[in-house]
């Protein structure tokens, strides 16, 4: 009797003592880790570090190069971010249509998907060659007599900057497009043919009911891109000399710290202060985003269908 | 029906997930020797030889697989011995990182292979071990001065190279006399002597045929002229700008301005097609290079393997001006298990004769391996050329590369001897730790200032500020004007 009592009270423990166990092994204790040696001039090369209080900091704040790789992340995430989820909204919206009625969405989003399953490395490389001096595009271009003759493209700051946010969508809107077509296919469909029935238009069905029942699966869309474009670093790394080339404009919060990190001493605690940094950054803005996107009358999510009566008749 | 498709499809997924898990792991489990499994453990029976079963283990770590050459002979001629080598590519920092990361855990490998690049923060750290006690031999076989210079570090020597690495000027004969009216290396040396003379024939080379370049790249004398600088970039903690380090932007400005060069980047795809006539433009145009600026290394490693049947059509001088470039140096890790064995290891490396002339004379073939350890593979081996550093051996085997491929191949020059020429000019006190970075933060200044899109003053400064962001305690001069 006590035996099974026991188990009943703890049973909930142990199923979540895995996750509990691999979060502070793999993320508290790294994190705390991470905060203390941001604390020390702890380098790999002299494998000793003291404590210098916040001077990484301040020496960080004081170097352009850190200011120009936060202004390059932000840029290179944000106009990546936006047509990713302008495209995946659209064909999502497309592809779930009841009116449209598109054949193999399957196999199109199979598809749009395809570029997140290769390698950075193979496809920095292969743009790398597209790009380079004696490489395809050059000619191409020369030929069909569009250039006079071959350029650098990949000396142009704007272009090398194109390039990188170009890959970056084109790798993650597929993703994006599955995460948004689950969220929209889980809508009940009576909502959309009752708002037919009442004359509603597709942009009036997509703005007043698609959007509204999406906001939770966007706010995990926003949230988790916004964390991987802060950590943006293998495209920009492999595309050019791997220090942000040229002009240092593809340099990224996590370039910057992998080059503290590979410098020749191995600078280990001023990378941390990059990561901390990038960390607190990442954190505020995630809060900002569940803050300015929350249910503001908590009604939307709960109860979907009161919520498009109750706004349509204010509607009219 | 319905239920054996849903049967072959989950099949599917498993394999795609098994699939998937092995394609992960894979980055891991491609070094040819497996790090682990045990080897500690056999390692601890340290200095005595034992014969029985157990091997004495020694890990070596590579960026390129040269030296599993020399580490399969070296297993040869110590049968009790078993060397795990790894190879770990060092094109943007992986290998230096991954021995920073490797120090003080049970992954620290014995012997590392130090690049010149990055051979000087290892000789100025405190993880390489002393190995002052294999100086007699150094002596003994008389290695270049400027190789052990390199090596040591307030009197400490830590490392040692079993190559020297002066630098040459290969050049097409076709084209020297077609344009210059002479392929003979001793009146085209006397023809581009200096950096103006230099100038003076990439003009009449682009006046002889418009689609012949001087040079593949400027980048390619950035080595001959900072080998050239007074100082070295750290001088009592304060960055030196070296007149020779202006003289060389002004230089290579002046190369792009004018079309001398290809415009490919070293180690590009471009920059190896003109090493065969394969370089196209892109107007359509078949472009040929007139020269290439390569140490004793890039002959059988670089220019050669990528030459197609250009062969007999090259030949080799001094160039304008004398340097080095690269070169790999091997040390022993302090906290290394096998010590001793990790130095015996670094001497027949770097300081034993037979090996050294073994490595030079092409002995080391596929089958010469093979025999020792079947598992090699097929394409690994060295062929004959590489330039020692001892120069009791160079003296010894000079001679016999008269009439080897080698010679054939340089239109009947010995490479040898012109190499054993240019070896003691060479200054092995220009190297530090941090030359790395701060000229690699300067070839990416460069090459937006050589493009036009940044002007010079803002190329000085955006390089400076990256220096200043790796080296914050460093003291930085004002930008030249």
């Amino acid at each position: 009797m006590k035996f099974t009592k026991i188990n009943r009270n703890y049973y909930g423990y142990f199923f979540i003592a895995p996750f509990i166990i691999a979060f502070l092994i793999f993320g508290l204790y790294p994190l705390y880790n991470t905060l203390s040696l941001s604390l020390t001039d702890y380098t790999l090369m002299t494998r000793k570090g003291e404590y210098i209080g916040l001077q990484n900091f301040t020496v960080l704040f004081a170097d352009q190069l850190f200011l120009k790789a936060l202004g390059n992340t932000w840029l290179i995430w944000l106009l990546n971010f936006i047509p990713q989820i302008g495209v995946a909204l659209l064909l999502s919206a497309w592809f779930t249509n009841n009116r449209l009625k598109i054949k193999g969405v399957g196999i199109w989003r199979a598809i749009f998907y395809l570029p997140n399953l290769l390698i950075p490395v193979v496809i920095a490389a292969l743009f790398n060659s597209f790009f380079s001096f004696y490489g395809p595009i050059n000619q191409f271009l020369v030929r069909v007599g569009y250039q006079v003759e071959a350029v650098h493209y990949l000396q142009n700051v704007e272009i090398t900057r194109a390039v990188v946010i170009f890959i970056q969508w084109w790798m993650w809107f597929g993703q994006t497009i599955i995460i948004v077509m689950a969220g929209m296919t889980s809508i009940p469909v009576h909502l959309y043919e009752a708002a037919m029935v009442d004359g509603a238009s597709a942009a009036q069905m997509f703005r007043r009911i698609t959007l509204p029942l999406l906001k939770p699966i966007l706010i995990f869309i926003f949230v988790t891109s916004l964390v991987g474009g802060m950590q943006m670093f293998d495209i920009p790394y492999l595309l050019t000399d791997g220090r942000g080339a040229p002009s240092n404009s593809i340099m990224t919060n996590n370039i910057l710290m992998y080059m503290k990190f590979a410098s020749s001493r191995g600078h280990i605690g001023a990378a941390s202060a990059v990561a901390v940094l990038t960390f607190i950054m990442t954190t505020i803005c995630a809060l900002g985003i569940f803050f300015v996107l929350r249910d503001k009358d908590d009604t939307v999510s709960s109860k979907p269908k009161r919520s498009w009566f109750t706004k349509k008749s204010e509607t009219k | 029906m319905r239920k054996s498709l849903l049967t072959i499809l989950s099949l599917l997924m498993i394999a795609s997930m098994v699939l998937a898990a092995c394609g992960g792991g894979a980055p891991e489990t491609d070094a040819p020797a497996d790090s682990g499994s045990g080897s500690g453990g056999s390692s601890d029976s340290g200095g005595s030889a034992s014969t029985g079963g157990e091997k004495q283990v020694l890990k070596v770590w590579s960026f390129t697989n040269e030296i599993l050459t020399m580490a399969v002979a070296f297993e040869g001629q110590n049968p009790d011995v078993d060397v795990q080598f790894t190879m770990i590519p060092m094109d943007a920092g992986e290998y230096q990182t991954k021995i920073k990361a490797a120090i003080g855990t049970a992954d620290v490998p014995d012997v590392v292979a130090l690049e010149a690049a990055f051979v000087k923060e290892w000789v100025e750290a405190d993880f390489l071990a002393d190995l002052g006690d294999l100086l007699p031999l150094a002596e003994e076989l008389q290695t270049y001065p400027s190789v052990v210079e390199v090596g040591t570090h307030e009197g400490v020597t830590k490392a040692y190279s079993y190559q020297a690495t002066p630098g040459a000027f290969f050049y097409r004969r076709s084209i020297a006399t077609e344009c210059l009216g002479t392929d003979d290396p001793a009146e085209v040396q006397a023809l581009v002597n200096d950096i103006e003379s230099f100038l003076e024939v990439a003009e009449t080379i682009k006046q002889c045929n418009p689609n012949y370049f001087t040079v593949g790249t400027s980048g390619e004398l950035f080595n001959p002229f900072l080998a050239n600088r007074a100082q070295p970039w750290i001088v009592d903690g304060a960055l030196v700008i070296d007149p020779q380090v202006e003289a060389y932007i002004d230089f290579a400005k002046l190369m792009r301005d004018n079309g001398y060069e290809s415009q490919a980047n070293q180690w590009s795809e471009g920059w190896f097609a003109g090493m065969n006539d394969s370089l196209v433009g892109a107007d359509g145009q078949p472009k040929k290079v007139f020269s290439y600026f390569l140490p004793t290394w890039g002959l059988p490693y670089v220019l050669i393997p990528n030459s197609g049947d250009t062969g007999g059509d090259w030949a080799m001088i001094n160039g304008p001006l004398a340097y080095q470039w690269g070169g790999t140096w091997v040390g022993a890790m302090a906290d290394s298990k096998n010590l001793d064995l990790a130095k015996q290891f670094v001497a027949f490396v770097a300081l034993n004769e037979e090996n050294l002339t073994n490595w030079a004379t092409g002995v080391y073939t596929n089958e010469y391996l093979k025999a020792i350890d079947p598992t090699i593979a097929d394409g690994q081996s060295q062929a004959a050329g590489d330039f020692v550093s001892s120069q009791v051996v160079v003296e010894k085997i000079t001679s016999s590369f008269d009439g080897s491929p080698l010679y054939e191949w340089l239109g009947g020059q010995n490479n040898y001897e012109a190499f054993s020429l240019a070896a003691p000019n060479v200054n092995g006190a220009l190297l530090t730790g941090s030359d790395d970075a701060i000229q690699r933060a300067l070839q990416s200044a460069r090459d937006q200032y050589l493009n036009g899109e940044i002007d010079k003053a803002t190329m000085w400064k955006q390089w400076l500020d990256v220096v200043r962001s790796e080296f914050p305690d460093l003291v930085i001069p004002e930008p030249p004007q």
